[in-house]
């Protein structure tokens, strides 16, 4: 009897340690049909302190930026040439003022935006204002010591534009909101959501070639033309300098 | 001084509808629309002053918001000599909180009387070019103007309306 109980709490399955055993391995064979997801989430977890910090990105953002900005002045260089060998506009960059933006209206009917620069500066009505990211608005009036902008998104804002991928011309008409309306007069216009749209080379208020936004959505409904919404570049309602262009048109 | 300022206290107020227009704090703001500025100063104004006052006062401010905008083609005038003329007719409530709420209703009135008279400009301009793209925005920058008009109304035009009543009470 004594010999029996000890023959069967001798068996495999009567041993705690098989049992953490078996486990294990059904934990692995888990582990090996997920493809180690559960690994790789919990990697996730306890590597998040130790991930790339704030000052590393801005290093990095930095070094991308200094180098799209040499690109930009070596294309912005051949440009120029470019075009004083085929005589087109240009537009200079040495007259440049830089200006602060005083008062902004970039909701409802009303969307202008103030700067600190009038005639005072040198500021002329029509002037051509930029900002991080593209045009902003063109010069409607100017006072001795500040000048007043509308907005691309104003319905007052009617411009010549240019859609690089298919270099077509359409108008830019502003809606009221912060999304601009492209108008192009024909309906076989080649235009895709996606599409860059700067200013018209053949545009006789702009200097060519200033971004200013990219097709978000397109309205076919109507008969004779294609609409569509552009997303701008630059944002009024958040930049607080700008550049205010002299062109020579 | 304090006379001085006392008896001029309408004026002042006038002068600051238009820097309030121009300052546009942001923060204020709802779906990037702001208040209807002018209303809440034009609303007071006209019930204690009457019709003609508000009307002529309406023709003002117009005069200096569409100098400070930009668009030439479009005129806030109409709407305001509307507001101003409608306002002035309205006569005070006897009940404060009824007073309150009421400053909220006509105000948001007033606004989309305003927008929508602005809109029909708009669209009346762009017919030609058979864009009619902005209604939609239009009706939403209305009706954005018209919930913060209200929400606004009640607490400032009745400090509006006691500060040009107690200027009144001085004066006379």
């Amino acid at each position: 009897m004594l010999n029996i109980r000890r023959i069967s709490s001798s068996r495999w399955w009567h041993k705690k340690k098989s049992w953490i055993l078996l486990g294990i391995f059904l934990f692995l064979v888990f582990v090996r049909i997920s493809k180690g997801s559960l690994y790789k989430d919990f990697f996730y977890f306890i590597s998040r302190p130790f991930w790339p910090g704030q000052f590393q990105k801005e290093v990095i953002i930095k070094s991308i930026n200094q180098e799209s900005l040499i690109k930009s002045n070596l294309l912005n260089k051949d440009n120029i040439r470019l075009r004083e060998i085929l005589s087109l506009q240009q537009s200079s960059n040495n007259n440049n003022i830089s200006a602060a933006v005083i008062s902004r209206k970039t909701g409802g009917w009303w969307r202008q935006i103030i700067l600190n620069k009038g005639s005072k500066d040198g500021v002329e009505i029509g002037s051509t204002v930029t900002g991080p990211g593209g045009l902003l608005g063109r010069v409607n009036n100017t006072s001795l010591f500040t000048s007043s902008v509308t907005l691309l998104t104003s319905p007052e804002s009617k411009l010549g534009v240019w859609v690089d991928r298919s270099q077509i011309n359409g108008l830019l008409v502003g809606s009221g909101d912060d999304h601009p309306i492209l108008i192009m007069y024909s309906k076989e216009a080649d235009i895709k959501v996606g599409d860059f749209v700067s200013s018209s080379p053949a545009s006789s208020l702009l200097p060519p070639n200033i971004p200013i936004g990219i097709v978000q959505s397109i309205d076919e409904t109507s008969q004779a033309k294609k609409t569509a919404k552009i997303s701008l570049l630059a944002k009024p309602q958040v930049i607080d300098w700008v550049q205010i262009l002299k062109i020579n048109i | 001084m304090n006379e001085f300022f006392i008896k001029k206290l309408s004026t002042i107020s006038f002068i600051f509808i238009p820097i309030i227009f121009l300052w546009h704090p942001s923060w204020l703001g709802f779906l990037g629309v702001q208040p209807y500025w002018p209303l809440f100063w034009l609303l007071p104004w006209a019930m204690i002053n009457g019709s003609i006052n508000g009307l002529v006062f309406g023709l003002f401010l117009g005069l200096i918001l569409d100098s400070i905008t930009l668009d030439n083609n479009f005129s806030q005038i109409p709407g305001l000599i509307l507001c101003g003329f409608f306002f002035g007719r309205i006569k005070p409530h006897s009940d404060i909180l009824v007073g309150h709420f009421r400053y909220g209703l006509i105000c948001s009135f007033g606004s989309f009387l305003c927008g929508t008279l602005y809109l029909a400009q708009i669209l009346s301009r762009n017919f030609s070019d058979g864009n009619f793209l902005i209604f939609i925005p239009g009706v939403k920058n209305i009706l954005a103007e018209v919930f913060l008009t209200g929400l606004f109304a009640p607490f400032i035009c009745s400090q509006f309306m006691r500060m040009l009543k107690f200027a009144r009470r001085k004066l006379w």
